[in-house]
């Protein structure tokens, strides 16, 4: 938009500007306001007063809250992480991932910046206040009420950590088994025009539509007795896979290979069939094609699909519930089993608690992945 | 491409598909035709429960399944025909209703009333998520490259969170005197209890949906705004158009796939719309296709559920959305067609 | 928090799961156990992991999971938890073991009450009883000269005057969430009424003036309810009287503790207990009960493991260090000013809940058919006969009656 031609009335950029505002405010608000309310008391939590809600009387009384400096040093700590992962990640990544592993390099590197940041926020942060505050007088008293009580319960009392883990084996497991089972059926089906082809993509559209709750109650007995059933075939050791985080990777694999067919497809439609073509008169098999020229260009759309299988394996809860048992629970089932069990007002906030611990990282990922999503879409991962 | 290395390529991912989703679909077809119950005999019982102080104990007749030898329960399979379609469907109200010319009383029917939400939620969301999608993306677009990534990135946040924490902090908001109803009521200066009559929860939840997937239907569209051809742009501002004419005769008609491709998705989720039913707390007021699906399915307290009728309300939601899914599908037979 | 702090406490709970502390012998043999997640059976099974070897799946699907585990072979879990309506179907399966032998050599301390015995076999043990009863405000019924309620229809007028009064949002609370907290309630309004909901060839008997009866009371009561009560369920209703918006509830006697902890509560000692109120024909209340079962598709051996070990878990120890988290059917508990409102209800005649498979499909068309009634959709007289013909679709379909 640079051309004279183009430039807008200052009307419409104030319009554009303000109606932006309001929709950020909207968008940001819930989870915004859940997080305010996961540090407060219960009685501050759900009272309707809003004042009482950001300030926290009630927990103020009970002894813990947040100075002026605290709060400015930790909204610092917050934006200066922000920035430099926006900033400098993406390239930090390109320039020390080996060639071929960046997806590996992002994988690792994402893990790094959230282990950096929470040990800045929660080791380093609270030293430096506890030094500053007796210099800073009157800067150093607490002003909101807060307290992190309630993260504590989530994740040390009721062991959190361990559904965190199970969550990252079962996401990690479907994202790549559903890209690479993906990729190759995507490519496949761009680069064919027969009428199978077709009528594969439909079908695997109808799948997409497919009411999930009747297709999952049906794994429950299956899954179950499957000691039974495999034994035949696997003899002693056939497991049972009700309970086994593999067996809800290959549900969700499963669940989610429409989509990822139909979007991976549309990409490569978008690659000039000219490249592998011309790797096939020099002599190459298709595989060897799809590997020595198509894998090279295929990462932007590979990791635009990857972002939709890895929000739907995190956020799953209809398979998870059903299929794990509470020992190796991922996070979703586990909250909502905080909510639907005879609960206290207290155990309440501690379920808001473990609800925002688990949108953070949806957070970091869409911060880091933020340009390569825009850019994979727009190289035409979606094309209808 | 030679079949055999397509087949390659694709049959892993076929296999899993069948595996996990053709599979039980032949089930749940299968299951819509027949019922499988267990045998009961009524026997005489003396049983003793627990009470506050001391045991009740009661002889009556109970009603309990046949064991064999095996101790398995013995179950009898029975084709019945298009009975549980018939069941779900209660055709005979639904002509009583009609005849009597009744709204309310086809409303009292679950699987019409359920339909008849399905279907005003799936097309009362999609224009509007169509619409707010092109909104934001456009207003994204117009935006100082500065800002534009921060925007992106709280815009993309009610896609990204969990759907049902997503419907559980609506409730925290909207419930009782919840923050977002206190607020309201301050505005309007009037008592509000939204939860308490159907059309302020079907209009909660249409909003909600509509803030979930705006942001994806944007987040495309700005993608592909990205790709709009500038020079068709700047000779229609020398033609004269102005900026009505640019957007609809331009950057629509440029969107287009994106479009279609952003409703084809939406209209395959709003139609099982099921998340909103549970997290809103509805079930009193207004229920969806795939509640009632859900609903059929789960086991009560005692165990038994209803899985012939749970498959066949599942066959007609299918039915539903592959009607819906006709236009689309004929505009992707036609590019196959084109591009072969 | 501090970071220390989390390090800390990581480090102490490490030590504390290191310990087996306070258990009678050390449990050698592999258990697991699959139960409901409410706090009573957090306090049982962090007791029976003391013994070692056992690991508590406190799960909210379990009433979805139970069957199909208990029904593979060899069982997925040895030790499950039920209450009265979720023991049938294991029951009836076939898939839980007489406890005879078990209660004969290590249960000889179990009061008869625990022993839920059908024909002679003992197939469950009862550990704690729950049911609904009257919680009020006492400064409020003080400030307007009232008597605490006995029947409903006191109750009723009980809330015209504090609705008149207007000094608190509304005078009742009531767990009319649509499903099963909307069966529940019309299941105990109906048994007051002195109604059986089927009758020995499972035929549903509800249509009748019993049934309208219960019915037109529910639509009294929620004319002083906040108007969203089809989405509240007890920790709703419980938080509306923590936070003082209403003065009466029938409510579960399990969520009488919370209204006296100081920490979510902003009328501590202000709620009191009294007996249900009555019906024509009993308290407008229901009976329940949890307890434990013990799975037969496993070894003898592993039956004793899990048997001893649950006992632990249910012992008076337990009971001791979770005073207030049910009302224990177990030696040494000691009922307080909390439980005298149970005792009462109990006392009065209270029913217990008649569970069976017919009732479980009738709890279910009840919390579904109800609301339309209640919200005006329908008449009572539709709205019980098409609440039989769902009944009906649905016990043909399961094969309970022709």
């Amino acid at each position: 938009m640079t051309s004279k031609a183009l430039r807008q009335p200052a009307s419409l950029r104030i319009a554009s500007g303000a109606f932006l505002a309001l929709w950020c405010l909207i968008a940001a608000f819930p989870i915004a306001w859940i997080t305010v309310m996961s540090f407060k008391s219960p009685v501050d939590a759900f009272d309707s007063n809003p004042l009482n809600v950001i300030f926290g009387p009630a927990t103020r009384a009970g002894g813990s809250g947040w100075s002026i400096l605290e709060i400015v040093l930790g909204l610092a700590v917050i934006y200066i992480a922000a920035r430099l992962t926006v900033r400098r990640v993406p390239t930090l990544v390109a320039s020390y991932s080996p060639g071929g592993y960046v997806a590996l390099g992002w994988v690792v590197t994402a893990a790094l910046v959230g282990v950096a940041f929470v040990l800045a926020f929660f080791g380093l942060l609270p030293i430096v206040t506890d030094l500053l505050t007796p210099l800073v007088g009157p800067l150093g008293r607490d002003i909101i009420g807060a307290t992190t009580e309630h993260y504590q319960t989530v994740w040390v009392d009721r062991g959190f950590s361990n559904n965190f883990a199970n969550s990252l084996i079962v996401t990690a497991g479907v994202v790549t088994i559903s890209l690479s089972v993906g990729t190759l059926a995507g490519y496949g089906l761009a680069r064919s025009g027969s009428t199978l082809a077709f009528w594969i993509l439909i079908v695997a559209l109808i799948f997409r539509a497919l009411p999930h709750s009747v297709l999952v109650a049906g794994y429950l007995p299956v899954f179950i007795n499957s000691a039974e059933w495999l034994s035949p075939i696997l003899g002693e050791n056939a497991p049972t896979l009700y309970g086994k985080p593999a067996a809800v990777i290959a549900v969700l694999v499963a669940i989610n290979q429409p989509f990822t067919i139909w979007m991976l497809r549309s990409f490569f439609s978008n690659i000039p069939a000219d490249l592998d073509e011309a790797a096939r008169v020099d002599g190459c098999s298709h595989f060897k094609a799809f590997r020595l020229v198509i894998m090279p260009v295929m990462w932007p759309g590979v990791i635009t699909t990857g972002l939709f299988s890895f929000l739907l394996a995190y956020n799953d809860f209809l398979v998870t519930s059903l299929l794990l048992d509470a020992s190796n629970q991922t996070m979703v089932p586990a909250i909502a089993g905080m909510f639907n069990r005879e609960t206290t007002t207290t155990d309440q906030v501690v379920a808001v608690a473990a609800a925002v611990s688990i949108t953070a990282p949806l957070f970091l990922l869409v911060m880091v992945f933020q340009r390569q999503i825009v850019s994979g879409l727009t190289a035409g991962a979606v094309k209808g | 491409m030679k079949p055999r290395v397509f087949a390659a390529f694709v049959g892993p991912s076929i296999l899993m598909m069948l595996l996990f989703i053709a599979f039980p679909l032949l089930s749940v077809f299968w299951n819509s035709f027949n019922v499988t119950q267990p045998v009961y005999e009524t026997v005489e019982v003396e049983s003793c429960t627990a009470g506050f102080l001391e045991q009740t104990c009661t002889t009556e007749m109970k009603t309990r399944p046949i064991l064999d030898e095996a101790g398995e329960i013995v179950r009898q399979t029975e084709f019945v025909g298009l009975q549980t379609y018939r069941n779900v469907l209660e055709l005979d109200r639904l002509g009583e209703a009609l005849t009597s010319g009744s709204w309310a009383a086809i409303q009292n029917i679950d699987f019409w009333k359920a339909l008849r939400f399905t279907i005003m939620f799936t097309l009362v969301t999609l224009p509007l998520v169509v619409g707010f999608g092109l909104g934001i993306a456009m207003l994204i677009n117009n935006a100082s490259k500065l800002i534009r990534g921060p925007v992106i990135f709280v815009s993309l946040l009610p896609f990204i969170i969990t759907p049902v924490i997503g419907a559980l902090s609506i409730n925290w908001l909207f419930r009782g005197d919840g923050i977002l109803t206190a607020f309201l009521e301050w505005w309007l200066a009037r008592d509000l209890a939204l939860f308490a009559q159907a059309w302020t929860i079907e209009l909660l939840m249409m909003v909600y949906r509509v803030w979930h997937v705006a942001p994806f239907a944007a987040i495309i569209f700005y993608a592909g705004l990205q790709t709009v051809n500038q020079d068709s742009i700047e000779s229609a501002v020398i033609d004269g158009a102005s900026r009505w004419q640019r957007l609809r005769l331009i950057i629509i008609p440029h969107l287009m796939p994106l479009i279609i491709f952003v409703a084809m998705i939406h209209l395959m989720d709003s139609y099982r719309v099921f998340e909103e039913v549970v997290g809103f707390r509805a079930e009193g007021y207004v229920i969806s296709l795939q509640w009632l699906t859900y609903d059929f399915l789960k086991p009560d307290q005692a165990g038994n559920r209803s899985i012939s009728r749970a498959s066949a309300s599942a066959m007609l939601t299918m039915i539903g959305i592959a009607i819906l899914l006709v236009p689309l599908l004929k505009r992707t037979w036609r590019d196959h067609k084109g591009t072969r | 928090m501090k970071f220390r702090t989390i390090l800390m406490a990581g480090a102490m709970t490490a030590i504390a799961g290191a310990a087996t502390a306070e258990c009678a012998f050390e449990n050698e043999v592999e258990l697991r156990s699959l139960t409901a997640g409410f706090e009573a059976w957090k306090a049982v099974t962090d007791a029976m992991a003391e013994c070692g070897n056992f690991t508590a799946n406190l799960d909210q699907e379990f009433r979805e999971k139970q069957p199909e585990a208990f029904a593979a072979d060899p069982s997925l879990y040895h030790i499950g938890g039920v209450a009265n309506a979720t023991l049938i179907p294991l029951l009836n399966a076939g898939t839980i073991r007489p406890l005879n032998d078990l209660v004969e050599k290590y249960g000889q301390h179990l009061k008869p009450n625990q022993l839920i015995t059908v024909d002679g076999d003992i197939m469950a043990i009862a550990m704690m009883v729950n049911n609904q009863h009257l919680m009020y405000r006492e400064d409020i019924l003080e400030q307007l000269d009232l008597e605490v309620p006995t029947t409903y229809d006191e109750m009723l007028e009980a809330a015209a005057v504090i609705a008149e009064a207007d000094v608190v949002q509304y005078p009742l609370g009531g767990t009319f969430k649509a499903g099963w907290n909307l069966g529940e309630e019309f299941v105990n309004m109906f048994l007051a009424h002195g109604g059986n909901f089927v009758d020995d060839a499972n035929m549903p008997t509800i249509n009748n003036e019993m049934g309208l009866a219960a019915l037109e009371k529910l639509k009294a009561t929620t004319e002083y309810l906040d108007p969203e009560y089809l989405a509240s369920d007890s920790t709703y209703v419980q938080q509306q009287f923590q936070q003082g918006q209403i003065a009466m509830a029938n409510l579960w006697a399990s969520r009488a503790g919370a209204m006296d902890d100081p920490e979510e509560s902003q009328v501590v000692g202000k709620v009191k207990m009294a007996a249900a109120p009555m019906g024509p024909a009993a308290p407008v209340s229901s009976i329940w009960w949890d307890g434990i079962v013990i799975a037969s598709n496993i070894t003898d051996e592993e039956a004793e493991a899990a048997f001893r070990v649950a006992m632990e878990g249910i012992d008076t120890e337990t009971v001791e260090a979770h005073p207030t988290a049910a009302i224990w059917l177990i030696d040494g508990y000691e009922p307080g000013a909390l439980a005298a409102g149970a005792a009462a209800t109990a006392a009065k005649g209270a029913r217990p809940y008649p569970a069976s498979s017919a009732m479980g499909i009738m709890h279910t068309v009840l919390g579904n058919g109800i609301a339309a009634y209640l919200n005006g959709e329908k008449d009572a007289e539709t709205t019980l006969a098409d609440i039989e013909a769902a009944y009906m679709t649905s016990a043909q379909e399961a094969g309970l009656i022709e």
